[in-house]
């Protein structure tokens, strides 16, 4: 049976904002008070039952808030769980600052079977005229529709589908959004921006043989056992950027995610294989070299995420 | 990353350094103890610089490599800005610090120059001339005579020249020509740190990035424009530069025109260097040139009481320490509208700002009303240092019976909405420097377009005498400069 429906008074959460406000600007008033920082408002859905997801959820929000200051919604779904809400700060102060920066928090727990509701609550607690981005931490989205009513709540919606069993059907639900209209993230995409970048730059400097050897074949080797997200989006940038040429996925032994990637051609072969510690080994005919990977923690790869709220065109071609 | 690129992603890939070389001509000197070196640690420290940059600093101190590693770790200590110093990165950076002792005047100085970037196998070379300004000439033609300075298929070589780029239109001139006669003006990087505040580059922004500023940004709508770069401090040990400089030359003629450029330019068609530079220029072509007669009239010298007494001032100097001038811009846009420009040192506090005072409304509706006021001109701020930000004062109706107004203030804190540090100028224009971006830099015909402006102002004060001191520490300048803004019903905003 349906939960009833919420008790929450939206206006109540609002107001317990304000005080908290007051509070804070009472706390910190012979230290130079409090600055109030909002660029968003970012909604963090956790996977229900996970008390350590929603607690690691609180800290990434946490670090993000210093680059991205925002009103943070975290839903904690529940089964069976009472419909509350309590709000917080995420406060900090800036190096070598004298005034505290602080941005707000509201943390709605319900029942995982309240999405619709939920959602309605959400719309008077969205910060007006600031962009919203809905952040689905785990692969609930791809399982069943209960975070369908939170979609049109926002201007970008951010999946992770690293831990998605059907890589195939998640790009192609995240392809669908895409054509509805909807901006789509992938952190399994952000996560290769280090190695694009790497691919990226070697063109540039790239001489004639690099080129030869692009225009024969791109082999690129995973692991995990089966190509994730990853290992896929990896292989369609490869192909939208070099039309006709064979891109073929290869499996290899060792853990998920891409392995390597060879041009080979016109007897040349050019390869960026993962290195040892978060490093990529460049090697082409005239030269070695390494390239570091950036960190790819959960909070580096939303900070790249949140700083393009507009439109994500390399992303959207992958996505067809 | 070239536009052909197809694997590019503007929108999430670093721009890169390439594998280079810097060389700091003037290595033991303040500039590149405070800003420089501190910069370039920072660059490193965010991975925005290969890890195999190598730094040659040169200058005439016998130091070994060791020694200059030593120096540059305590001023990285004592003058990062916002950021803490960290050992590690540290000992990766100073790795590639380097250090050539010699004479600027000396062809064994250039050789051992070029000796030392053949075995690093650096082809890519940034020099930076950091030196008193008398030796830019020669240490560029120098350089070209030890055959370095050509760009070639192999790697490019740049120059970054910091101010004063001469002491007048023709030592800028002919400071032009000699670098012209090595390096081709795409490698040549006039510095000006204004421009790559993030504030000002922020105008840029405010103006172009959004629809409705813009319409209300001419003649019809804009009374006047003033611009204020005012020092709490005096001299700080630079006496001897100061007294050959003055007022005009250190603050006017290049920040604080190039800033009157950002405010007044035209849109560019794009945003990339030559288009934005070309805007500027026009603009700054565009500022109508003092006749001889008129700079008393358009023009204030000052000096705080206590200047001659600095160290290393001639204690009967004429230098200005304080410098006004009204400009106007003969551009349909602007015509009629003054720009009244304004620097000065021993000011009442520190602070750079530009304020757009708009025209009052028409017609007073509100009648005076004890305590109230029922006109007050519309005040655009925008605040480059200290406290960056935007402010826009309006009238409110002040709360309860009655209709009484009363101006208020709407605040944009930059570092409220972007709660990360900002980059300084000096890493926004060293970056900019080592991957090709010029669109900060000056070019020639825009140090030239700013030389005209202030020619005749120089000219005037070079063949009077004034009676000096004309202002105290710790005031907003000689009365003078209020009287002219007085003439043309204007008040300097004092806040």
């Amino acid at each position: 049976m349906k939960p009833a429906a919420p008790v929450i008074d939206p206006e109540k959460i609002l107001r317990d904002l304000r005080e908290l406000w007051a509070q804070l600007a009472k706390d910190q008033g012979s230290a130079g008070g409090v600055l109030r920082a909002c660029s968003m408002t970012l909604i963090v859905v956790a996977e229900p039952d996970d008390e350590a997801d929603a607690e690691s959820a609180r800290t990434t929000i946490g670090v993000l808030m210093h680059g991205h200051p925002s009103r943070a919604i975290v839903l904690r779904p529940r089964e069976g769980g009472e419909f509350s809400g309590r709000v917080f700060a995420e406060c900090w102060m800036p190096f070598g600052g004298q005034q505290q920066i602080c941005s707000e928090g509201i943390e709605i727990t319900a029942d995982s079977e309240q999405s619709d509701e939920v959602a309605r609550l959400l719309v008077p607690l969205i910060a007006p005229d600031l962009p919203v981005v809905l952040w689905c931490r785990g692969p609930r989205a791809f399982l069943d529709r209960s975070l369908d009513p939170f979609f049109p709540l926002a201007n970008k919606i951010i999946f992770n589908t690293r831990a998605v069993r059907h890589p195939t059907s998640a790009i192609e639900f995240l392809r669908r959004m895409r054509k509805d209209g909807r901006q789509v993230a992938d952190l399994a995409w952000t996560r290769l921006t280090g190695w694009r970048e790497a691919v990226a730059h070697l063109m540039d400097a790239c001489d004639d043989g690099w080129l030869a050897a692009a225009s024969g074949e791109v082999r690129i080797e995973y692991g995990g056992g089966r190509p994730g997200t990853r290992s896929l989006y990896f292989a369609r940038w490869m192909e939208r950027a070099l039309p006709g040429v064979n891109v073929t996925l290869i499996p290899v032994t060792g853990g998920p995610g891409v392995h390597s990637v060879v041009f080979a051609g016109r007897g040349a072969e050019t390869s960026v294989r993962l290195g040892e510690g978060s490093s990529l080994e460049v090697r082409t005919a005239e030269r070695s070299y390494s390239a570091v990977l950036p960190p790819d923690s959960e909070e580096c790869l939303m900070r790249e995420e949140l700083s393009i709220l507009g439109r994500d065109p390399v992303f959207e071609r992958v996505l067809g | 990353m070239t536009d052909s690129n197809p694997f590019a992603d503007p929108l999430r890939f670093e721009r890169q350094v390439p594998e280079c070389a810097i060389v700091i001509f003037g290595a033991n000197g303040d500039l590149t103890k405070r800003k420089l070196i501190p910069s370039l640690y920072r660059l490193a420290y965010e991975r925005r610089l290969p890890a195999t940059v190598s730094i040659i600093g040169t200058s005439r101190t016998p130091l070994g490599d060791d020694e200059f590693r030593g120096k540059m770790r305590d001023s990285v200590k004592e003058f990062l800005e916002d950021s803490p110093f960290d050992e590690d990165q540290w000992t990766g950076f100073a790795k590639g610090l380097h250090y050539i002792a010699g004479d600027l005047s000396d062809p064994k100085l250039y050789s051992a120059i070029k000796d030392k970037l053949t075995a690093l196998g650096r082809t890519n070379v940034l020099y930076y001339l950091s030196t008193q300004p008398s030796y830019y000439g020669e240490v560029v033609e120098r350089l070209g005579a030890a055959g370095l300075g050509h760009t070639t298929a192999q790697g490019w070589q740049r120059i970054v020249v910091e101010k004063p780029f001469g002491h007048d239109l023709a030592s800028a001139r002919e400071l032009n020509q000699r670098i012209h006669g090595v390096f081709d003006e795409a490698d040549v990087y006039r510095i000006d740190h204004y421009l790559g505040k993030e504030t000002v580059q922020n105008i840029l922004a405010f103006r172009f990035g959004n629809g409705i500023f813009e319409p209300l940004w001419n003649r019809r709508y804009v009374n006047h424009v003033q611009i204020t770069a005012a020092e709490s401090i005096g001299l700080e040990g630079r006496g001897a530069y100061y007294q050959e400089a003055g007022a005009v030359r250190d603050m006017i003629q290049n920040h604080l025109l190039q800033v009157m450029a950002t405010v007044a330019m035209e849109p560019s068609a794009a945003y990339e260097p030559d288009a934005v530079r070309d805007e500027r220029a026009k603009l700054l072509r565009s500022i109508r040139i003092l006749r001889p007669e008129e700079v008393p009239l358009y023009a204030v010298a000052g000096q705080y009481a206590g200047f001659r007494h600095e160290p290393g001032i001639d204690p009967s100097s004429q230098t200005p320490t304080y410098a006004a001038a009204s400009f106007y811009i003969d551009n349909w846009r602007w015509a009629g509208v003054p720009f009244y420009i304004r620097s000065g040192k021993k000011l009442p506090k520190r602070t750079t700002e530009i304020a757009i005072q708009y025209n009052t409304a028409p017609h007073a509706l509100f009648t005076p009303d004890a305590g109230g006021v029922t006109m007050r001109p519309n005040l655009l701020i925008l605040r480059i240092q200290p406290e960056e930000g935007i402010s826009l004062r309006f009238l409110s109706k002040q709360p309860g019976s009655g209709m009484r107004l009363r101006p208020v203030s709407m605040d944009f804190n930059y570092g409220v909405s972007f709660g990360e540090r900002s980059p300084t100028a000096y890493e926004t224009l060293l970056e900019d420097a080592l991957t090709g971006d010029a669109t900060l830099y000056t070019r020639q015909d825009m140090v030239e377009a700013s030389w005209q402006v202030v020619m005749p102002i120089l000219e005037d004060w070079a063949n009077r005498k004034f009676e000096y001191p004309n202002y105290d520490p710790g005031t907003w300048g000689p009365t003078a400069s209020d009287e002219m803004l007085a003439r043309q019903g204007h008040v300097w905003r004092n806040s």
